[in-house]
């Protein structure tokens, strides 16, 4: 549903206007068009008394529009950023064009305030940081290891998009690997064989789940096999370790795993905490 | 899709049993085949002081990180080396955090490894 306050306010070239239907009960978006000088700062107040008290919290300020900016509206964005702020919110910018997103950074907002590139970005960003959303990538492949170098790099990928360190996209990718190849080692082979791979990653971690089919007889094996990892013991390896660095690996790597063999196959899941 | 790794070879000059071995890529379990057969090909040429450099290597995974100890032990018996520099801290990361970082001759410089080769 679209509010405008009875109708968008004009005010010397001036143009806001309130969206409340992109995102969630608690996002406005308030788009500002034309000249925001010192005369529109009324009409900016009583937008943001509406946006309070329909209790919204999360404000992008569409600035696509915008041919120019006082330094004294920029103040009274701050005063409304710290007030949404203190009620789990916060009050952030998008759409700058080039000479605005200058002109705030001369004025050092791009230190209080975040820029987005448009109010979609705005928005994820709040899904994100706020309401803790996930991203969820499932892949399911014949069990090759040729294949398994593309999915480890998918994850890795994943993660860097959503904002994790080059070091923490690089431990995400080891572990997927060493899941993977373990699957695909130790499970049933070949075409009509899938491994599944599924990762959930959000702001503080991602959780990665791999699934495999498994030859029944080689079950009590292959528990005895993991035991000394999954057991507490075994992180460390000598010159003529065959077996176990990989699941010693995921191990340090990660800050939870639980591994579960029954005849029907095994599914490893990991937990990693974000670090950097 | 195997994952890319090369392997490019360099003579040491004044040290006919030693070769510089440049790694590029990913060594993963798609071609430690590849490179295990490269590098027991130099130390059946007689080249048993190997030093691998690593500037270029972005990723190992254990099975890469199994056939470097292989490597490691296979040239000590030969009466020669398996050195490796200039590691990227990721990749030193997965070596230390398994404990090879101790079973492995590793150096910051290739200046060094070609000094401790004598």
């Amino acid at each position: 549903m679209r509010i405008r306050t009875g109708q968008a306010m004009k005010n010397n070239a001036l143009t806001m206007e309130i969206s409340s239907h992109e995102g969630g009960a608690e996002i406005a978006v308030l788009r500002i068009a034309g000249a925001l000088d010192f005369s529109g700062i009324a009409m900016l107040s009583n937008f943001f008394d509406k946006i309070t008290a329909e209790n919204r919290s999360y404000v992008v300020v569409d600035l696509a529009g915008i041919e120019a900016i006082c330094s004294a509206a920029l103040g009274e964005f701050m005063g409304y950023r710290k007030r949404f702020v203190e009620r789990g919110g916060s009050l952030v910018f998008a759409g700058l064009s080039g000479n605005i997103r200058s002109k705030l950074t001369l004025l050092g907002a791009n230190k209080i305030f975040s820029f987005y590139q448009d109010v979609r970005g705005a928005i994820n960003a709040y899904k994100w940081d706020y309401k803790k959303q996930s991203k969820s990538l499932t892949v399911a492949f014949p069990a090759s290891l040729k294949l398994v170098p593309p999915v480890r790099q998918l994850a890795a990928r994943l993660a860097r998009q959503k904002g994790y360190s080059v070091k923490d996209a690089f431990r995400i990718e080891t572990i997927v690997d060493e899941v993977c190849n373990n699957a695909v080692e130790h499970g049933l082979h070949g075409q009509e064989n899938l491994v599944e791979m599924r990762v959930a990653i959000d702001k503080e971690k991602v959780d990665i789940s791999v699934s495999n089919r498994s030859d029944p007889g080689k079950v009590a094996a292959l528990k005895e096999l993991i035991k000394p990892v999954t057991q507490g013991g075994g992180t460390h390896v000598g010159h003529n370790d065959k077996r176990g660095r990989g699941l010693a690996l995921i191990r340090m790597l990660s800050n939870d795993m639980d591994v579960n063999i029954t005849e029907h196959g095994t599914s490893v899941h990991v937990i990693k905490l974000r670090e950097e | 899709m195997e994952t890319q790794i090369q392997l490019a070879c360099e003579e040491i000059a004044g040290k006919s049993d030693a070769r510089i071995v440049r790694f590029k890529g990913d060594l993963d379990a798609t071609n430690v085949d590849f490179v295990t057969e490269q590098i027991t090909n130099y130390f059946g040429d007689g080249l048993v002081k190997i030093i691998a450099d690593f500037k270029q290597l972005r990723y190992v995974n254990s099975t890469g990180l199994g056939v470097l100890l292989h490597f490691n032990k296979s040239a000590k018996e030969k009466g020669g080396c398996f050195k490796i520099v200039n590691l990227n801290e990721n990749v030193y990361e997965i070596i230390e955090i398994i404990g090879a970082a101790s079973l492995l001759d590793i150096y910051d410089e290739l200046s060094e490894a070609i000094a401790a080769l004598d």
